[in-house]
């Protein structure tokens, strides 16, 4: 995209156009926003709190490159101020989740729409969820999910293993009500 | 690498990207190839990852947030990276100095003419999308008319039904031309707002008709009318209906 080319390109910080960075980045920022809200007058919020951030501190960002990856940590930085979290998350090793993997046939999951997904994703342990939420909407590696997000590499792929496997128990439980998830659900 | 482990890491597997080419991914796909049941429970696990991904891409952004950002976006001018000014060539200082003389120059010696209603339309677009700045706040018409009264801007501005019924947040106070301009600022109630803009008609050659007309300006849907001795220009996000909405 040749907008694109006007910032990635050039790792030394120069003027990044406003609309250009809104025009590529705000649909994925709302689809992260959407995925930790649920609400979207409240997704809403946190995309204009995120740009707002972009413009009274984004100067101070050196790589031009990490102007995406910025936007994101904002995102998730202001949704957790709205939250006032006072607790940190515990932190979970990846192991310990394989006992949660549930089988899920592939046309218990065809059907899914994004409303669904939201809902099945609010039902994931609070803790897991903007992690799954940057799993599978962003091609993220596993380290910029890291980096996103402030938390250690093991986390991040504690919490997403977690994730799935309580979402794979959500969509057994959605597609057979009373059915019993093999492996066990979380 | 037993089975159970193998699991555990391609839970983690996503089509696509490079995790495949972690080494450990690596010797769990292999498993998989090997391993009827890891390669069954496998193939239902890319299926469900495929839903699920795909679901989450469903997810559309409002069609008026992106223009709610744009038009409520703060001031692009606070996006240039601050530069340490003796850092600077000195040739764009000289520059700079040169350009100054001129733009003096050209204030000092511009005729003293009303100019076009369009580009005084384009000009109060601009001051709503990038730095509008109410002098109050207030939802009391009669304290902004009073303020606009004591500092020799339109007061005496008639409004519309339709903006009679919104909310009003505060005005201010700009100039065009040094003429006086009177902005007053509406809550549209979906975190959206509307800036109407009053100058005397007498301020441009080329005043509006009595008839609103309808333009789209700088990405904003802008209405221009004249009534009695103003020139309006009530400027918001595009919206269907927004002369029988709004006027």
């Amino acid at each position: 995209m040749a907008a694109r080319a006007s910032y990635n390109g050039d790792n030394r910080r120069g003027e990044v156009d406003f609309q250009i960075l809104v025009d590529l980045h705000y649909a994925a920022l709302y689809r992260f926003a959407m995925s930790l809200t649920r609400v979207e007058s409240d997704a809403c919020d946190l995309v204009q709190q995120t740009f707002l951030a972009w413009a009274t501190k984004g100067h101070q960002l050196q790589d031009t490159s990490k102007v995406k990856s910025w936007l994101f940590t904002t995102l998730h930085r202001c949704f957790l101020e709205s939250r006032r979290r006072s607790t940190r998350f515990p932190h979970l090793e990846i192991s310990g989740a394989e006992g949660e993997l549930p089988n899920v046939e592939p046309d218990q999951v065809n059907h899914l729409d994004a409303q669904d997904v939201l809902h099945l994703l609010s039902q994931v342990d609070e803790q897991f969820q903007a992690a799954v939420a940057l799993f599978y909407l962003e091609d993220y590696s596993y380290n910029e999910i890291a980096s996103i997000l402030e938390i250690p590499l093991g986390t991040v792929k504690s919490r997403i293993a977690r994730g799935l496997a309580q979402l794979k128990g959500l969509v057994l439980r959605k597609a057979a009500p009373g059915a019993k998830a093999t492996g066990g659900t979380a | 690498m037993t089975s159970a482990e193998a699991r555990e890491i391609l839970l983690l597997y996503r089509p696509g990207t490079a995790d495949s080419a972690e080494p450990e991914m690596a010797e769990a796909l292999a498993l998989a190839r090997q391993d009827p049941e890891l390669g069954r429970w496998f193939e239902e696990h890319r299926a469900f990852q495929k839903a699920i991904s795909a679901g989450f891409r469903q997810i559309e952004a409002p069609a008026h947030l992106k223009a709610s950002l744009l038009i409520r976006g703060p001031a692009r001018r606070a996006l240039v990276t601050p530069q340490v000014w003796w850092r600077r060539p000195v040739w764009l200082t000289a520059a700079a100095t040169g350009l100054l003389v001129l733009g003096l120059a050209g204030i000092w010696l511009r005729p003293r003419i009303p100019d076009r209603f369009a580009n005084y339309r384009s000009r109060m677009v601009g001051e709503a999308q990038l730095a509008y700045r109410m002098d109050l706040e207030t939802n009391d018409m009669q304290q902004v008319r009073q303020y606009m009264a004591s500092h020799g801007a339109p007061a005496d501005y008639d409004l519309t039904r339709g903006l009679e019924r919104l909310q009003m947040t505060g005005g201010g106070r700009l100039t065009w031309r040094s003429k006086p301009v009177t902005m007053v600022c509406f809550d549209r109630g979906d975190k959206q707002m509307l800036f109407l803009f009053v100058m005397k008609r007498t301020a441009v050659k080329d005043p509006p008709p009595e008839t609103p007309q309808l333009a789209k300006v700088r990405q904003m849907l802008v209405a221009s009318w004249t009534r009695g001795d103003n020139t309006y220009v009530l400027a918001g996000p595009e919206e269907a209906n927004f002369l029988r909405k709004y006027l």
